[in-house]
């Protein structure tokens, strides 16, 4: 217990949280703060969240055909209002557009001065919310209407899958504004955690033999079972850095308020059909776990290539293709998406088992390999 | 007792060593090779760092590699390059030394107190290393071998970096610890241990050269060390003829110390050889090279 102790403090030092604080610093500021200073990003962003949290409390976290009939007369009602509002105003009477149809369908391409004007005054400068919702409320009612369409050129798995979700019910009703920024959010969180998971485990094994005390370790009473031991270490480093992060970001996400979305089922979200079906909060805590396996893979790689490497530039050389290639090809299908419909099903689980085994294997062969090799330095 | 049997080290075409043999007992053994002869592949061996292409290290009848922790339990090693991290006081470095070698807190601050005062460091004890001279963190790299109080103690080139005072200290405490344990200490330095050491070992040829003592190798060279005195015009062609071990200017001439193993010549003292004079003439053709 003292060795791992004594070798987890070689792992933080303050040097390794000041480096762990500058990445995520510059990571947060350049990737990450957008996604919480900016959320709902704008109109009808705004409007999108709201309705949405509406629809959660009025109708509860799925609706039938007679619960959309209700939002359709809400959005009914609301176009009355609009119609109501425009005829009050003297240039949209005078342009032909004193009906929300009419307002909808007017050809703003060539509209004149005034109407310009007025549509600019309505969306922007009243701070009239009336417009925006209806463009939203329109937008939910036109993909509930479209809901038994799919796209024609699809696997028939896929194909299966949407059969499937058709004959359960289930479609994708409610604004996707809440899941798509906590895909975004989480994407640049896991990048963050990666760097901060690498940077902070891959010197430490290295240290030890550029440093010339490899031999002294290996003498001792310990051995070659120190090695071990600092695996050990590096493991539980990268659980505390892993989760350290995970608790300030997610505590940083809880500023988006998005909780009242929890427990709709991510189908249920607008365009977000997938192979699996859990609520919002099962589907965040799967992508948590997720990146606790991506960090762990990670951290075990960082460990067995400090093993091996002779010197940190290497280290950084060699593990900087394994992160971009995993950024590139592997970051949006096992962290964004990792159940959506139009990834192959197979690959998630794929995925995930190969970083693991890959890495495991990696690290008990550097550690077989350490117990039988001279140490000629 | 550590018997080394027949033992060669081979790194791909490379031999490092060959058909090494050697028994070592309680005492203090000086393996005395110029850099390069296989020294430090030797005391790795003994330290189980590297593991012999042929042949096997045994300690009491027991393969040494396969006592695994039971061997290092006894051992006490300094490594040619001492590691340490540098924002690590002695105390600290020590403390995380001793928890390797299965020391408990409580032992381990009692010795580690006892074992800076030995090596002159008491003062500095929670000063961190990095401001320490090579003298210093070579006393730290000695104190963490005596750590478990071991009964094998290998030390290899642990004069590096010590001034005469420090290594005068440093040949007092060994001699201390030598007469209850094994002591093997690995140098090229020949004053290190030509005082202190029970017997001495050669390697040359990648090849055991001496196993003996001081007194025992020195009479190789018996009545073949002499000293004269040379003209400076004369030297160059001094040099050509015999191996010169030492040179000496005096009132305007020069005093040379050789060797020749024949008729002696007037105007040659004969004097008694000396471990270096063994040294310097067993291993002329590595110098030659290395110069």
């Amino acid at each position: 217990m003292r060795i791992l102790w004594n070798e987890m403090k070689k792992i933080l030092t303050w040097k390794s949280l000041l480096l762990l604080l500058i990445i995520n610093c510059i990571l947060y500021f350049f990737l990450i703060d957008f996604y919480i200073k900016h959320f709902p990003n704008g109109r009808p962003a705004l409007d999108s969240y709201r309705i949405g949290i509406e629809m959660i409390e009025k109708y509860g976290t799925s609706m039938n055909d007679e619960e959309f009939q209700d939002f359709r007369k809400v959005y009914e009602a609301r176009v009355e209002e609009a119609d109501r509002y425009l005829q009050t105003e003297k240039v949209a009477v005078s342009e032909g557009i004193d009906t929300y149809a009419k307002f909808n369908s007017y050809d703003w391409s060539s509209a004149s001065k005034e109407a310009g004007e007025l549509r600019d005054r309505l969306f922007f400068e009243e701070g009239t919310d009336l417009f925006w919702e209806l463009q939203e409320r329109n937008r939910l009612i036109g993909f509930y209407d479209g809901k038994k369409m799919y796209p024609s050129d699809i696997t028939p798995a896929q194909k299966q899958r949407y059969e499937e979700l058709a004959k359960e019910g289930i479609f994708g009703t409610y604004p996707e504004v809440a899941i798509r920024n906590f895909q975004d959010y989480i994407t640049n969180v896991a990048v963050a955690i990666l760097f901060s998971v690498v940077a902070v485990i891959s010197p430490m094994i290295l240290e030890d033999r550029t440093r010339h005390v490899v031999p002294l370790q290996y003498t001792s009473k310990k051995g070659r079972n120190v090695l071990k031991t600092k695996l050990l270490a590096s493991f539980l480093s990268t659980l505390l850095v892993i989760t350290s992060l995970l608790v300030i970001y997610l505590s940083l996400y809880s500023l988006n308020d998005t909780s009242v979305y929890f427990n709709v089922r991510i189908n249920s979200f607008i365009g977000n059909e997938s192979w699996y079906n859990p609520t919002f909060l099962q589907y965040i805590l799967f992508t948590i776990g997720g990146i606790y396996l991506v960090g762990i893979a990670f951290g075990l790689a960082a460990m067995g290539f400090s093993t091996i490497v002779p010197n940190t530039l290497t280290l950084l050389g060699v593990q900087i293709p394994f992160v971009a290639g995993f950024l590139i090809f592997a970051l949006n299908r096992i962290i964004t998406f990792p159940m959506n419909m139009w990834f192959p099903k197979w690959q998630m689980p794929v995925f995930y088992g190969l970083l693991l085994l890959s890495s495991m294997f990696f690290v008990w062969y550097v550690n077989r390999r350490e117990k039988k090799m001279d140490i000629t330095i | 007792m550590i018997v080394v049997k027949d033992v060669c080290k081979r790194y791909g075409d490379f031999t490092a060593l060959e058909d090494i043999s050697l028994e070592f007992s309680n005492g203090l053994y000086g393996l005395l090779a110029p850099n390069g002869a296989g020294k430090t592949t030797l005391i790795k061996m003994l330290a189980t760092l590297i593991s012999p292409s042929s042949g096997e290290i045994q300690y009491n009848g027991e393969n040494i590699v396969a006592m695994d922790q039971r061997y290092r339990e006894l051992l006490g090693f300094l490594p040619q390059q001492f590691g340490f991290y540098k924002n690590y006081s002695p105390a600290q470095y020590l403390f995380y030394l001793a928890a390797l070698k299965g020391i408990s807190k409580q032992q381990a601050q009692v010795k580690i107190d006892e074992l800076l005062a030995k090596v002159a460091l008491s003062d500095v004890k929670h000063k961190k290393m990095k401001k320490f001279s090579g003298g210093m963190i070579q006393r730290v790299g000695i104190a963490q071998a005596l750590l478990n109080d071991p009964k094998i103690l290998i030390l290899d080139e642990p004069t590096a970096g010590l001034d005469p005072k420090e290594r005068a200290r440093f040949r007092h405490l060994l001699t201390d610890l030598a007469r209850d344990r094994l002591v093997i200490i690995s140098t090229h330095i020949v004053s290190d241990i030509e005082s202190i050491a029970n017997e001495i070992i050669m390697i040359k040829n990648k090849r055991l050269l001496y196993k003996d003592s001081v007194e025992q190798i020195c009479e190789t060279l018996r009545d073949a060390v002499y000293e004269t005195t040379v003209d400076f015009s004369q030297l160059d062609e001094f040099r050509k003829r015999f191996v010169l071990l030492s040179e000496k200017q005096e009132y305007g001439k020069m005093i040379v110390r050789f060797i020749h193993k024949g008729e002696k010549e007037e105007g040659w003292i004969p004097v008694q050889p000396q471990l270096e004079d063994v040294f310097l003439y067993e291993y002329q053709d590595e110098m030659v090279e290395e110069l």
